[in-house]
């Protein structure tokens, strides 16, 4: 069990890619607007066409596809569960029925509905990933910034908030890899998380809990301290050593984020929507 | 003026949930001086990192006074001055790097200090060539060993320009190799930057290479001298529960055995010469 190795959300992968040389600001707008078309698709057509967009990213910011893909296998119970969940819950009064079985039925508008909810959650996960992979910790909370810093004239402290939010993601390694040591030492201990029905399963993880987040919070706040003894005292009289600029790479980007929005538009109009 | 951290009769408790205090430190008094690499050594639990936090005003005394270069400890107001003084590199690595690109990592601080855009990036090239890291510049700390990493860790610090850096236990995550690493580059910029240095360690054999050592044990600074005057009283290093130096342990054990072996021995190289010295 190599947790760590499977988590994808949060890490970064450097690199000189045209999606690297973007400003930061224009990568998460964009990730902003892809959002917000994802929760309006309602036809596969459109998810196609969203797939085909974020697999050549992936391909030209030269993320390994095996990598890429890798982020999702932790999430795969819970893809499942919820499929499922969906499949039994859903329908409506002119759904087919696909089976049925004591109190459970399952409609192909359930099927659909499910289909369509956890592809809506991988690609959300997807372009998440592909932000923080293709976008450094410090390009990420300078772009944040500049971008919430309109919100600093009523009082908001956006320094601040950012620089939490990037800690939380960080936190996110931290967590998957003291689970990954405790779960060792246990196993080293001899109990068997993969064996036994669910509930025997659930019963051997519990005890891991406990002391996965004492050690967690005592690293986090190791790194709290480690950032006060380097002078982070929030966010004022902080500078930086980059500055941030559009260049032509980001009108590009534009460009092509322009296009690909229609087109999504367009699809979304047209196509029957599957539910 | 030679004393560059002055500390007098220190105390420290920690508050603990059940209203019952642990005393870390118990009445210590000492100094750091100017251009010295210091060593402070002590058992798990002694009060080092707690008596290290104090230096740059991690932590504020529970009575006594902790001067650093000319500015009390006591005076919230000196804080942020403190903190450009003495920097201060951990244990682990991996708590302590905050970006995921190394030249911005090394940046954080002179950033936090809030300096001219050039000036950062000056440091930053300055930084990472002294600690000859220019190679990872543009990588993810996450790729480096961890030796590498705690090398970016004080890459980070330099950049602050401090007059002193504390390192507490920076090896203990290390193998053999990051150990010298990071050994080497530490008595470098003390010798070439005039960086005073503090080093807290378990290793006796780091502490042979300081010019001065403490011993703590229970919140107290038990011992205080440079290394080879301490270690020539093997009985009271031994009493205190640390170890000798690998090479004058060896001498250590052949007196017992009945063999005193020539001169006052502490190093591999001085074990090698004695041994030639016996008829
Ligand atoms: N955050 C804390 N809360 C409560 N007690 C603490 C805390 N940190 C340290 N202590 C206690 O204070 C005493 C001194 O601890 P300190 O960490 O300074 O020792 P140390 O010499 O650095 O030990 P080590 O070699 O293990 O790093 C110990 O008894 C320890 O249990
Ligand atoms: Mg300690």
């Amino acid at each position: 069990m190599e947790l760590t190795k499977n988590i994808t959300l949060g890490v970064y992968l450097p690199g000189k890619s045209f999606i690297h040389r973007l400003d930061p600001r224009t990568k998460i707008i964009a990730s902003g607007i892809i959002v917000i078309l994802l929760l309006m698709i309602r036809s596969y057509q459109a998810y196609g066409a969203v797939f085909i967009f974020l697999a050549a990213a992936v391909i030209i910011a030269g993320i390994p596809p095996g990598y890429a893909f890798s982020g999702f296998k932790p999430m795969l119970p819970v893809l499942t569960f919820m499929w499922i969940f969906q499949l039994f819950l859903y329908s409506s009064p002119d759904a087919e029925v696909i089976f049925s079985w004591w109190i459970f039925t399952a409609t192909d508008a359930g099927f659909h509905m499910g289909t369509l909810i956890t592809l809506r959650v991988i690609f959300l996960f997807g372009i998440t990933t592909l932000l923080t992979l293709t976008t450094s910790m410090v390009s990420l909370t300078d772009g944040l910034e500049s971008l919430l810093s309109p919100l600093k004239a009523i009082g908001l402290p956006t320094q601040e908030l950012v620089m939490t939010m990037v800690i939380a993601l960080r936190f996110v390694l931290i967590l998957a890899e003291e689970l990954d040591k405790i779960v060792k030492a246990q196993m080293a201990r001899g109990v068997a998380f993969d064996r036994g029905n669910f509930i025997q399963k659930t019963k051997k993880i519990f005890p891991v809990f406990l002391p996965l987040f004492i050690s967690a919070f005592k690293r986090a706040e190791e790194l709290i301290i480690a950032m006060e003894a380097r002078s982070y005292t929030g966010g004022k009289h902080r500078t930086k050593m980059k500055t941030l600029h559009i260049g032509r790479v980001d009108l590009a980007a534009i460009l092509i984020m322009l296009i690909f929005s229609a087109l999504i538009i367009f699809l979304i109009l047209t196509v029957n929507p599957t539910i | 003026m030679k004393t560059l951290i002055e500390i007098t009769d220190l105390t420290y408790k920690y508050r603990s949930g059940g209203g019952n205090a642990v005393t870390a430190l118990n009445g210590v008094t000492m100094q750091v001086y100017r251009g010295e690499i210091l060593a402070i050594t002590g058992q798990n639990g002694s009060g080092k990192s707690t008596l290290a936090r104090h230096f740059n005003a991690l932590l504020t005394p529970g009575s006594g006074e902790v001067i650093v270069d000319g500015l009390s400890v006591n005076d919230k107001k000196n804080t942020a001055a403190i903190r450009r003084i003495v920097g201060m590199v951990f244990q682990n690595p991996d708590n302590q790097l905050v970006s995921s690109v190394v030249e911005e990592d090394v940046a954080f601080g002179p950033e936090n200090l809030g300096l001219p855009q050039a000036e950062i990036v000056k440091r930053v090239d300055w930084a990472l060539k002294s600690l000859d890291l220019e190679a990872y510049r543009y990588r993810s700390p996450n790729s480096l060993s961890e030796g590498q990493k705690q090398l970016v860790a004080i890459a980070g610090v330099l950049a602050m320009k401090p007059k002193c850096i504390v390192l507490d236990e920076p090896t203990a995550h290390l193998d053999p190799k990051g150990k010298r690493e990071v050994l080497e580059n530490v008595q470098r910029l003390n010798r070439d930057e005039g960086i005073t240095t503090v080093l807290l360690t378990h290793s006796m054999n780091e502490v042979v290479h300081c010019d001065r050592m403490i011993i703590m044990d229970q919140g107290l600074i038990k011992l205080t001298g440079a290394p080879r005057e301490l270690f020539a009283q093997a009985e009271q290093i031994k009493a205190l529960g640390l170890d000798l130096p690998a090479a004058a342990q060896l001498a250590y054990g052949l007196k017992l055995k009945g063999l005193t072996l020539p001169g006052n021995i502490l190093t591999i190289e001085e074990l090698v010469a004695s041994l030639c010295q016996l008829p």
